[in-house]
């Protein structure tokens, strides 16, 4: 077993892992975050998807000890205790989730691709996304809600640029 | 060279079982405020049932969608349903809602017309009230008569209801009979880009005009419009699995077997066509499954439309148009030296 | 993400402090061993569409989707039992052929291994909603590779699937069949002999094709056929099985129609109906591949067998291989149609690809056939279909149940018979399509008919007459 640090939705973890455990088994069954899914083990559903360092990874991908000094954020952290993100309540408020399971996936790389690009057109919301397969919404209100909330965040830059990163 | 093509196609679908009983049952209690618990024994799974189902009940009982508090799957506690399956929940456990609520609703009547002075037949339920019809004025609270119905007079206002569409066996000679209640009409138009000199497709634009009778809530109608455009591009163009010659599956994931991606997609527009079938709830049908019927069709006579190549085996690949181009073109070369 | 992400030393040098005892307190960052708590935003904020009356017509949003976007929605594998085991199943990863032996000592003999099951295990080792043809774990035969031949529970997923390859299966090949036309044929492999292959057949017949097609001025031909596809829900098929002390199984289940299911557990088990729980949450994603049980039997019996929860998820793999698919169809369509393009008579054959057992087909064969027609106006026609098993993924339910195969095939046909006559696809549809009061293939009255409607509309959108765009 291997000792890992990192930080996660702002509160440091100290785990102690399995070298194979990858960090989504980690999340899922050591902290109990089980907001990341797991789809399809392979890195091809996006299910899994969380922030680390600012970048959109598949946690089923990358090994737990990898995310050793890491700042992870999960769908967990995205929402303070005071408010949703906008993303989360553009979701909410357009539709943009059916069945949800690809939803908190979606949602994280939509905010990796804000955070470095908050002003997208549609196509770049689109290239955001196509990492993040949704069988039941054909993507289309998710874009539109991911179009929606850039809006408000580009409005209240401040308010929201610091969430999930307490 | 890339080429504009346009192609539509429409269709029709059934609501429920093919002759088959397929019921629901449902529960509705309005509390002691005047809101309201359903009990269904239906599963949520993405299409939005439990929201459409509560707002069934809260038009029966004339509430506001966030007044009814909708339970769902657990087969110890839950009445029966036949489930998720069919573009069957808006219709058929829509209709059983309906009814449960209307029982429970009945019941507040009944506690309300003495107490307004009038017969219960003559009561509505609207706005979160209990009035007179035609007299708006003379009306109650519903919280007030719910709470009256269970602590004063001890009738608590529960409901349950079930539901079955009817239908009549098809002779088995010439399939004669009446297998659905109610069925559901669209049509699609999509616009592509095929490359000529590649044979890939661009799907750019869908137009949806879809019937559903009443639309119980529009946005969850356009999101099942949507999704089922997206997998029926999937089943037009690019999804396919493929066995080798021992009968084992040569691509059973998701690297390998392409579906839709987010890039994939046309912009999508749609219509809700006016209609009201006074056999469903409110009016209402159901749209689930129909949405993705026309699309492939809609798909492939724009291909035709764009390139001339009628491609009759799905999925419409990029190799497959090619081929199908470039033996056009053989065709033609030959047409013109003979 | 294909390289460990680098840490600069300063970082890591204050994580580092941060993680030292009594530095926590004064360091911004709390520390946690404890599994975190998720967020529940003190906004409750209800959207105001929620509150509006009347209800019917709203654009309400969904309260659970404000849970599916915090994370907080609890699918089957989000949940844990104290105890809980984690089952997999061995698939045979071979079509056809005997089960001679199956040697599971090895694997049982494995620490962290709990049980193993068989077919012989299962009380009634047979399920299906038309006929019972499915075996719960193949147990003499097997009829295709994604067929279950046996189950292990394990305190983890990783021993679990380790003890699979540690299972001997020893088979003896039979022939098999993997062409629906093919498996027409009288010389055929019967799969499931002595039931012959075709399994289900449906006539529509109305007035006399024939003598209407040979009248026509035009009759086009044309096969048209289509794939077998994939459901694929973003959440593979999941369930949870657990025993009370009075001998009622519990199963948290993926799976969308959980009436039904539980009649289909107590069957397979023996159990009274009242025996078994069926609880689902959310299904995550569905269109028909989540409407009959799977491995629901194999978790209560591995449950049964171990007296702790036992989980099991379907791997992607599985998805794809061990869960029902879509129908491949083979449609022969024969269309006589007068010089206005109004259609005379229609004669349809359906072959439906029905893989190795029935599944859904029945149900999916009726609706196809009825539809195959299209939703147009036709006084004569024949239409033909059947279904018949081969070696290959059991179809079934899935989103339109046979109808967008054969609207493919009819629509594709109905602008072939348009650029034939040199008459405008929309005019030609609108010549031909049902009114309130036309009577459908099965000579049902039907009203509430606005397909009209829906292609003026659709192409007054798309600006069809204006030629596009």
């Amino acid at each position: 077993m291997i000792t890992i640090r990192f930080v996660v939705n702002g509160a440091l973890q100290v785990l102690s892992v399995a070298p194979e455990t990858t960090l989504l088994g980690a999340l899922r069954n050591q902290l109990g975050l089980t907001g990341a899914k797991s789809g399809c083990e392979v890195g091809d559903c996006g299910a899994c998807t969380v922030i680390v360092d600012g970048r959109s990874v598949n946690a089923c991908l990358m090994l737990a000890v990898q995310a050793d000094g890491c700042t992870v954020l999960t769908i967990e952290g995205l929402a303070t205790r005071e408010k949703l993100h906008p993303l989360q309540r553009a979701f909410e408020e357009l539709a943009a989730l059916q069945c949800g399971f690809c939803g908190p996936g979606a949602i994280l790389s939509a905010k990796a691709l804000l955070d470095v690009n908050p002003d997208p057109s549609r196509q770049e919301v689109r290239d955001g996304l196509a990492g993040n397969l949704c069988r039941c919404t054909g993507y289309t209100k998710m874009i539109d809600a991911v179009l929606h909330a850039a809006q408000e965040l580009r409005a209240a830059p401040t308010s929201a640029a610091t969430h999930g990163e307490r | 060279m890339k080429r504009r093509g346009r192609g539509l196609a429409c269709m029709w679908y059934p609501i429920g079982f093919t002759v088959t009983a397929n019921p629901s049952a449902a529960t509705v209690k309005v509390n002691e405020d005047g809101t309201a618990t359903l009990l269904t024994g239906t599963v949520e799974t993405g299409q939005g049932a439990l929201t459409v189902l509560g707002q069934i009940a809260a038009e029966a009982l004339g509430v506001a969608t966030d007044d009814v508090h909708v339970v769902s799957g657990d087969t110890d506690t839950m009445p029966m349903d036949t489930g998720a399956i069919a573009s069957r929940t808006t219709y058929v456990t829509g209709n059983a809602v309906k009814l449960a609520a209307e029982k429970a609703r009945d019941i507040l009547f009944e506690v309300a017309a003495p107490l307004l002075g009038v017969r219960a037949d003559q009561l509505e339920a609207r706005d979160r009230k209990i009035q007179v019809r035609a007299f708006p004025q003379r009306q109650l609270s519903i919280g007030d008569v719910a709470l009256q119905a269970q602590a004063v007079k001890g009738q608590p206002a529960i409901g349950s209801a079930t539901w079955n569409p009817p239908t009549v066996p098809m002779d088995p000679e010439t399939g004669q009979g009446k297998p659905f209640n109610t069925y559901v009409y669209a049509t699609q138009i999509a616009e592509v880009d095929v490359d000529d000199e590649t044979g890939e497709v661009d799907v750019l634009r869908v137009v949806a005009a879809h019937d559903c009778g009443t639309a119980i809530n529009p946005m969850l109608v356009e999101g099942q419009v949507e999704g089922g455009i997206s997998m029926g591009l999937g089943f037009a163009l690019q999804e396919e699995i493929l066995f080798d010659a021992a009968g084992r599956q040569v691509n059973p994931n998701l690297t390998n077997y392409i579906m839709p991606t987010s890039l994939d997609m046309p912009e999508i527009e749609v219509d809700i066509v006016a209609n009201y079938d006074p056999t469903g709830p409110f009016g209402a049908k159901g749209v689930g499954e129909p949405t993705a019927v026309p699309t492939a069709a809609a798909i492939l006579n724009a291909i035709h439309d764009a390139v001339g190549v009628r491609i009759t085996a799905l999925p419409a690949t990029a190799e497959k148009i090619l081929a199908a181009i470039k033996a056009r073109r053989a065709a033609a070369g030959k047409t013109l030296t003979a | 993400m294909d390289s460990k992400p680098v840490v600069d030393g300063q970082r890591q040098a204050e994580l580092q402090r941060a993680a030292t005892p009594g530095v926590a307190a004064e360091h911004p960052l709390r520390i946690y061993r404890e599994p975190l708590p998720a967020v529940f935003p003190a906004e409750l904020r209800v959207p105001e569409v929620r509150l509006q009356t009347p209800a019917v017509g709203q654009r309400a949003t969904r309260p659970d989707a404000r849970l599916h976007g915090l994370g907080q929605t609890r699918y089957i594998d989000d949940m844990a039992f104290p105890g809980m085991l984690h089952a997999r199943i061995k698939r045979a990863g071979v079509a056809s052929a005997r089960i001679l032996r199956i040697d599971t000592r090895e694997a049982e003999a494995m620490p962290g291994v709990m049980a193993v099951l068989t077919g012989r295990d299962i009380p009634v080792n047979s399920f299906g909603p038309s006929f019972q043809d499915q075996p719960v774990l193949a147990d003499d035969r097997v009829f295709h590779a994604g067929d279950g031949v046996a189950a292990v529970a394990a305190v983890t997923e990783q021993l679990a699937a380790d003890a699979l390859e540690k299972i001997r299966v020893e088979y003896e090949p039979l022939p098999a069949v993997f062409d629906p036309l093919e498996a027409l044929r009288e010389d055929a492999h019967q799969v499931h002999a002595p039931a012959n292959n075709v399994y289900a057949r449906k006539v529509i017949r109305k007035g006399d094709v024939e003598t209407a097609l040979a009248a026509s001025a035009h009759v086009f031909e044309q096969q048209y056929r289509t794939q077998m596809v994939e459901h694929v829900p973003i959440e593979p098929h999941a369930a949870i099985a657990l025993w009370d002390a009075n001998g009622r199984v519990t199963l948290y289940s993926s799976l969308g129609r959980i009436t039904l299911g539980r009649a289909d557990v107590a069957r397979t088990l023996r159990l009274p109906v009242n025996r078994v729980r069926l609880v689902g949450t959310i299904v995550g994603g569905n269109f028909g591949g989540k409407n009959e049980i799977t491995q629901e039997p194999v978790l209560a019996l591995l449950s049964k067998k171990t007296g702790r929860p036992v989980k099991g998820v379907y791997t992607r793999n599985e998805e794809f291989t061990a869960s029902t698919t879509r129908h491949p169809f083979i449609m022969d369509y024969k269309t006589g149609v007068d010089r206005d393009g109004r259609i005379l008579a229609r004669k349809v054959r359906l072959v439906l690809d029905g893989g190795a057992y029935c599944s859904w087909s029945e149900t999916t064969l009726g609706k196809a056939a009825i539809l195959s027609v299209g939703p147009y106006r036709i006084d004569h026609l024949l239409v033909e279909a059947c279904v018949v098993y081969t070696n290959k993924t059991m179809t079934g339910a899935m989103r339109g149940f046979g109808a967008p195969q054969v609207c493919f095939a009819y629509e594709s046909q109905m602008d072939e018979i348009a650029a034939a006559l040199g008459i405008d696809p929309l005019e030609i549809r609108l010549r031909n399509v049902f009114v309130n009061g036309s009577s459908s293939p099965t000579g049902q009255v039907l009203d509430s008919v606005v397909v009209r409607e829906s292609l003026l509309q659709a192409a007054e959108r798309f600006g069809w007459k204006e030629g596009g765009a």
